[in-house]
């Protein structure tokens, strides 16, 4: 095996996931590399699990976390999500979900119902690798989002641009597209899409009340008697215009592509923006009448992603490094009542799943990282990683065991970073690493020769490893 | 909901509350020889500050708060995933906890007075204790779920014997959760992960299976906890298809539950204290159409649980008492529904 495809390899993984274990690259390099891309876009054919947005042991993770049942508290749901990440067995799809909750960002904090929020992320699994037309009609649709921005109040005689606005900047085309009177013209297409009940569910949630008996689940209803029937001018198109029709025009309009394509590079290629690598997916965009997986396959299989320049070049989000690790170390593979230490975590670095700050959702690159989040985040990849009780630690001990023999400080530190994904670190960083693991010497497992606790080394240099600044990229 | 005329809906005890007055996702209740309902919260998550949610609240069948007593924590007397309650034949309260792995003792006013257990896999251990009962000769007989097995102790919690073991075929398990013992001292138990409770001799020989996967009457989706009454019918919370089964001794179900709350007492001086919250309820419409939602493969009874405030929602026992009263402890509403045998 050739560390470059490895490299590769786990480059995908990383990036259309959230990494793998070295037994999954084993898995994946055996498939090669255009097949691993299809197994991303269609798991299904390959892992059997139950269909989108389920997981093998759903029914054992509500079981024994019962609060997770019911998806209640803000907490339960995002240690329930984060479970999902680390044990998914279709990592492209939880990514997606991911990406679809930083760009239709929606917050419990004004909501005040977590599920609520779940619900919206199924929705993103659900349509996240179709089109983005219907994608983009089942956000409108979605109770969250009307809650969020302020749908139920979008009524025929009193209309508020409030989601309208938002669809065209934040959600489709971006500013610089349209004009005021789009943004009037679009509010008025969405009079009438509303909650159940919305009057009920609005004074439970400006009180947070959970009483008597816990939340109840929103639901999307279109009232016709409030909605703006009359002609509207949008985008240059004239009719009697409903949502369904508004989202038809968006997604047929240049800028969506251009639009959405560039949030897919950011995302998933690099925090700086390529021209000509956006112009290349927003023409599969185009071509393909907006499917998001026809996109991400153009995506995974071009020249600029394979490119060295953009691996590493990502600052990993709170998530990513909290479950990236998790999946490393092979921790919280069962249902366990301390995941919910994981949510604290992730949310102690500054990224609170399903809570983000605003519409705009999270400012990603090297935003993520000051001293305080710096401290959480070293914090939080070692405690895991330092752990021989974990499964994934293990299976990283006992393959430098396998290889037999003595290892130098260089092999050892070079063996470990092949093992954690074929991770990159300067030259000085190998160096200090190289030190660190020569103050004890050579390294061996062979029996009879005198090791002070060989595995206990291994475990402590992999917690200097994730403790590294280079970890923190993907 | 209800399909039979034999059963019908009584009233509803319960009330979302993190202390206090009320419940947070009760698991399992258990009544004394005075009908006091002792409820066992098992609230979550796991934080410092919602460790106060873990609790045993006692109340009356008429919704008179009695007290509470325990608290989320690894302390004696603290609980941590509490799963059962059981009182033993002179009145005294165990309460399993599936992840400090024992059995705690109280007295019937709360206070503790001992525990055993300790977690692994070899005779007498114990891996997620889910469910318990006493037998006629007052041992305990405990579903020992991660360990696919019940295994049978002295009250002192002395080790007694066993039987189960992992798989599908008869007498074996997958993830063990209620148990409960027939007026002629067979032993049922619900074989979570096999969707169907298996029926044994007082000596843990298998004798049959009732139920099997599927949504269809009679049919089981993850049984939790279950109840035999006096006529030898099995009452089966059917947790996954979100309803209680009742089945006569042959076998044959004569009602199937779906969940029929109205707002308890506790609700009622809410809403009297909450006018204009209960002013809008007034006005909605509380079983709102489905129609634009999809739903997840074996997620459809779910999602409509969590839309519908009456039906059951995450049951996870039930319990009888001499009157002919069905406790089901509705665990995601925070409550407990209670029919009854219509004589």
């Amino acid at each position: 095996m050739l560390e470059h495809d490895l490299g590769l390899m786990a480059h995908l993984m990383r990036r259309a996931g959230f990494g793998a274990t070295p037994d999954e690259l084993d898995a994946c390099l055996q498939r090669g590399y255009e097949q691993t891309v299809e197994d991303l876009l269609h798991p299904r054919d390959v892992s059997g699990a139950a269909g989108p947005g389920i997981l093998e042991d759903e029914d054992i993770v509500r079981r024994y976390h019962v609060d997770q049942n019911s998806l209640m508290l803000i907490e339960s749901s995002q240690a329930n999500w984060l479970y999902r990440m680390i044990n998914t067995r279709r990592p492209l799809e939880e990514k997606m979900a991911l990406f679809w909750h930083g760009l239709f960002a929606t917050a419990y904090g004004k909501l005040n119902h977590a599920k609520g929020v779940v619900n919206q992320t199924e929705t993103f699994r659900r349509h996240g690798l179709g089109h983005f037309r219907t994608l983009l009609l089942e956000v409108a649709r979605d109770p969250a989002m009307i809650f969020w921005l302020d749908n139920k109040d979008n009524h025929k005689d009193a209309p508020n641009e409030n989601f309208g606005r938002e669809l065209l900047e934040l959600f489709s085309m971006g500013i610089g597209n349209y004009d005021e009177s789009d943004v009037k013209a679009c509010a008025r297409a969405f009079t009438g899409w509303t909650i159940a009940n919305a009057e009920y569910m609005s004074v439970r949630a400006s009180r947070d009340s959970i009483w008597p008996h816990g939340r109840l689940d929103w639901q999307f209803v279109y009232h016709p008697h409030d909605h703006d029937h009359r002609e509207k001018t949008f985008l240059g198109n004239t009719g009697p215009f409903n949502g369904e029709d508004v989202i038809d025009i968006i997604c047929r309009h240049p800028a969506t592509a251009q639009f959405v394509a560039g949030k897919l590079y950011n995302f998933f290629v690099a925090d700086a923006p390529d021209e000509a690598a956006i112009d290349e997916l927003a023409g599969e965009f185009t071509l393909t009448q907006g499917h998001i997986g026809s996109v991400m396959r153009k995506l995974f299989l071009s020249d600029f992603f394979r490119s060295e320049q953009v691996r590493f070049a990502r600052v990993k989000s709170p998530a990513e490094i909290v479950a990236g690790t998790a999946r490393l170390a092979g921790s919280h593979r069962t249902a366990d009542w301390s995941i919910i230490n994981l949510a604290l975590d992730a949310n102690y670095m500054g990224q609170e799943i399903l809570n983000p700050p605003s519409v705009e959702g999270w400012h990603t690159g090297t935003e993520w990282v000051d001293t305080g989040a710096l401290v959480e985040r070293v914090n939080s990849a070692s405690k895991d990683m330092g752990d021989l009780r974990q499964p994934g630690v293990r299976a990283i001990v006992e393959r430098l065991k396998a290889r037999g023999g003595t290892l130098s400080p260089a092999e050892l530190v070079d063996s470990c970073l092949s093992l954690l994904g074929s991770l990159w670190v300067s030259g000085e960083t190998r160096a200090q690493l190289v030190d660190y693991a020569a103050a004890q010497g050579d390294l061996t497992f062979d029996i009879g020769v005198i090791d002070s606790c060989p595995e206990q080394r291994v475990a402590e240099l992999l917690q200097l490893i994730v403790a590294s600044r280079e970890y923190q990229l993907a | 909901m209800t399909t039979t005329a034999a059963v019908v809906y009584d009233h509803t005890i319960g009330f979302q509350a993190n202390q206090g007055r009320g419940f947070n996702n009760p698991v399992d209740l258990a009544l004394d020889s005075r009908g006091v309902l002792y409820v066992l919260n098992r609230g979550g998550p796991e934080m410092a500050v919602r460790l106060p949610y873990k609790r045993v609240t006692m109340c009356t069948l008429d919704e008179d708060y009695l007290g509470e007593f325990g608290t989320g924590g690894e302390a004696e007397g603290q609980f941590w995933w509490p799963s059962s309650l059981a009182f033993d034949p002179v009145g005294r309260l165990y309460l399993a906890d599936e992840a400090l792995q024992r059995i705690s003792i109280f007295s019937g006013e709360g206070q503790f007075l001992g525990q055993w257990g300790e977690a692994g896999a070899r005779e007498g251990q114990l891996d997620r204790p889910s469910s318990m009962v006493f037998d006629h000769e007052g041992n305990l007989l405990v579903t020992d779920s991660l360990n696919h097995r019940v295994q049978r102790f002295t009250a002192e919690g002395s080790f007694l014997s066993a039987w189960g073991d992992f798989g599908s075929g008869p007498g074996q398990f997958n993830m063990p959760w209620g148990i409960d013992i027939g007026p002629d001292g067979t032993i049922y138990v619900a074989d979570w992960r096999n969707d169907r409770v298996q029926r044994f001799s007082a000596d843990g020989s298998f004798l049959e299976q009732i139920g099997g996967p599927g949504q269809a009457e009679g049919q089981l989706n993850r049984p939790a906890g279950i109840a035999v009454c006096g006529l030898g019918n099995l009452h089966v919370a059917d947790w996954g298809n979100e309803r209680v089964q009742i089945f006569d001794p042959a076998g044959q179900v004569v009602a199937v539950l779906r969940g029929d709350s109205v707002p308890s007492k506790w609700a009622m001086d809410y809403f009297a204290a909450n006018p204009d919250e209960a002013r809008a309820r007034g006005e909605s419409d509380l079983e709102p159409s489905l129609k634009y939602r999809a739903f997840s493969p074996g997620q459809r009874e779910r999602e409509v649980s969590a839309n519908t405030e009456k039906l059951f929602w995450g049951p996870t026992s039930v319990r009888l008492d001499d009157k002919g009263r069905i406790y089901v402890v509705d665990s995601l509403r925070h409550r407990v529904q209670i029919y009854r045998w219509q004589s």
